[in-house]
């Protein structure tokens, strides 16, 4: 099942004559019971693309879906959760209350809501503060207990973003396992974080926005993965590979003894290897080379940056 | 239905956490309180038994009646004075980035939201007239003896007067996303331009000579909410029991109210946030 689906979603906005595409043909799909990352630096369109979902802002153009139900049709929310990135509860409700009015709002209520109310605050580690005014709370507090809102109504789909924005890193572990455990319960969550080390930690798979167009998308393990970059660990610490290079192997000696082997395909590793092992040297371990999802973002964008600069 | 409760519940709990209409209820309190204490020292048996034997109810109607709107009127005045000041908030700090995107990610449609906030506003001023006009009309009934409920419409018709008014608040609110035109429009309304207009159906009109001009004023008096008429004679009249001769200026209000709670509507649901 798809939890999310866009079609040619897009959205312009206009300021005077300039016209901005904070949306740009936006076309995804999130498999259901899966974390999906949405990456993206400030004012790429990761926040504009959860209001369209969420109906608070109107798509220019475009269809989307959640939960196989049109955006359209306001009911379908009785099954999503919401923390949005900067939100603000009425300063003179405590926890308990917040979360009441929510549930109420979400179709929860009676015995059913104050069971959840204290399971919730539990959870999040509110409970010894839940009689306080959220007026009183941190800025983690406010997180925490924003994300207990976001799971008042037991959602299938849920949006966070930023949700572990101000929260410290004990915290954010706790978050983290939140999030984790209600994959497992076959929830699906919509991530929307600039902390991509997080990101990279829980989830399964990963968007990436700039400027309103989606560049990438796919697993983590698929986004990382350097297709044309090996280590190789040899038996002997005297063999020397660096003989071997040519124009499409370059072969680099590491500190470690190991050597870094860039090839212009698999065919070119694969004559490499039998190069080596027609010299009677054993190859100990063959490793795909893989980047950091930081690594990778940074030069998706820029590459995405150079080429709307040609 | 539940939504729209949900949220004129949430927006009456707004209304107590801002403390304006609770100085009020305290305020009313004091007055009834005073009443009770200077009733207490009037001797009103033999004034009622005169009256009752001479046939005079029509007079001891009129005298109930005066002597509660004489405490009710000012207060009922000065109750919608504060009701604009503390409801002209209720919009905006709804619309609030952080506040609305949450609100609007509920299974709740625009529409249920603007009137719950509405109604939450009607809420409350209902609240503190009913607790005002009842306590006044219980006060002065007990001690002289007299029911006469027509006096109890006062609380219909002071919160039909804010109704209208708050019509405008919503509408300047949703547009503007601010507290302050909505409160000077509905202030210049209630304080000058309604009683304005009144003096000039009712005194200038046959002193002005430009057709023109007594067209434009017309046009005026028509479109703006009738709130000098509502909270004066047309008060004064049900609360005393006679009728009304002339609906017009209810009637005119309501369309008011209508129009600018439809834009407002309108305007919401369109609205990118």
């Amino acid at each position: 099942m798809i939890a999310i689906q866009t079609s040619s979603l897009s959205k312009i906005y206009s300021s005077g004559k300039k016209k901005i595409n904070a949306l740009n043909e936006l076309s995804l799909n999130v498999p259901a019971g899966t974390i999906f990352g949405l990456l993206g630096p400030n004012g790429a369109g990761k926040t504009t693309l959860i209001k369209i979902l969420l109906g608070i802002t109107y798509p220019t153009f475009g269809s989307a879906k959640i939960l196989d139900t049109d955006i359209s049709d306001y009911s379908i929310k009785q099954k999503v959760g919401y923390l949005p990135e900067n939100h603000k509860y009425p300063p003179y409700l405590n926890a308990v209350e917040v979360l009441s009015f929510f549930g109420k709002l979400s179709g929860v209520d009676g015995i059913k809501l104050t069971k959840k109310i204290d399971e919730l605050l539990e959870t999040v580690k509110l409970t010894e503060r839940k009689k306080s005014k959220v007026k009183t709370y941190s800025k983690g507090m406010m997180q925490r207990l924003g994300l207990a809102q976001a799971l008042i109504n037991d959602p299938e789909l849920i949006f966070l973003d930023e949700p572990t924005d101000g929260v410290d890193p004990i915290g954010r572990k706790e978050i983290r396992d939140v999030l984790v455990d209600l994959r497992n319960q076959s929830k699906t969550i919509f991530l929307n974080s600039h902390l991509l080390s997080e990101v990279e930690m829980i989830t399964d798979r990963v968007g990436i926005l700039n400027k309103g167009k989606l560049l990438r998308e796919g697993s983590v393990k698929e986004l990382t993965e350097k297709k044309e970059e090996y280590k190789i660990r040899l038996n002997s610490d005297s063999a020397d590979l660096t003989k071997f290079a040519s124009s499409e192997t370059s072969i680099y000696k590491n500190s470690d003894g190991t050597f870094t082997i860039k090839v212009d395909n698999v065919s070119s590793l694969n004559k490499l290897i039998d190069k080596i092992r027609n010299e009677s040297i054993l190859v100990q371990e063959i490793i795909l080379q893989k980047s950091t999802l930081e690594e990778m973002f940074i030069s998706v964008i820029n590459e995405a940056e150079g080429a709307d600069k040609k | 239905m539940k939504n729209i409760w949900i949220i004129t519940l949430f927006t009456l709990r707004e209304a107590m956490a801002r403390k304006v209409f609770l100085f009020f209820a305290g305020i009313s309190a004091l007055v009834l309180i005073c009443s009770i204490l200077i009733f207490s020292f009037v001797d009103t048996d033999s004034f009622n038994s005169m009256m009752m034997h001479s046939n005079e109810k029509m007079m001891m109607r009129d005298l109930v009646t005066g002597i509660e709107m004489l405490i009710v009127n000012p207060l009922s005045g000065l109750c919608l004075l504060l009701a604009i000041f503390a409801s002209a908030s209720f919009v905006p700090n709804m619309l609030e980035k952080g506040n609305i995107d949450l609100l609007l990610s509920k299974p709740i449609s625009r529409n249920q939201l603007l009137l719950g906030k509405y109604f939450g506003g009607l809420l409350v001023v209902f609240l503190n007239i009913f607790f005002l006009v009842v306590g006044v009309w219980l006060i002065i009934s007990f001690k002289f003896s007299y029911w006469d409920f027509s006096f109890l419409s006062v609380i219909l018709i002071v919160t039909f007067t804010f109704a209208v008014l708050y019509s405008a608040i919503v509408f300047f609110g949703v547009i503007s996303r601010s507290s302050i035109p909505g409160m000077m429009v509905a202030y210049f309304i209630f304080i000058i331009l309604s009683p304005v207009l009144l003096l000039y159906k009712d005194k200038l009109k046959p002193v002005i000579s430009g057709d023109l001009l007594k067209t434009v004023l017309d046009g005026i008096y028509f479109i703006i909410p009738k709130t000098a008429e509502l909270m004066g004679e047309i008060t004064l009249k049900l609360a005393s029991g006679r009728s009304v001769d002339n609906y017009q200026p209810v009637l005119t209000s309501l369309l008011f109210l209508i129009f600018m709670l439809g834009i407002s509507i309108f305007i919401f649901r369109k609205k990118d946030f």
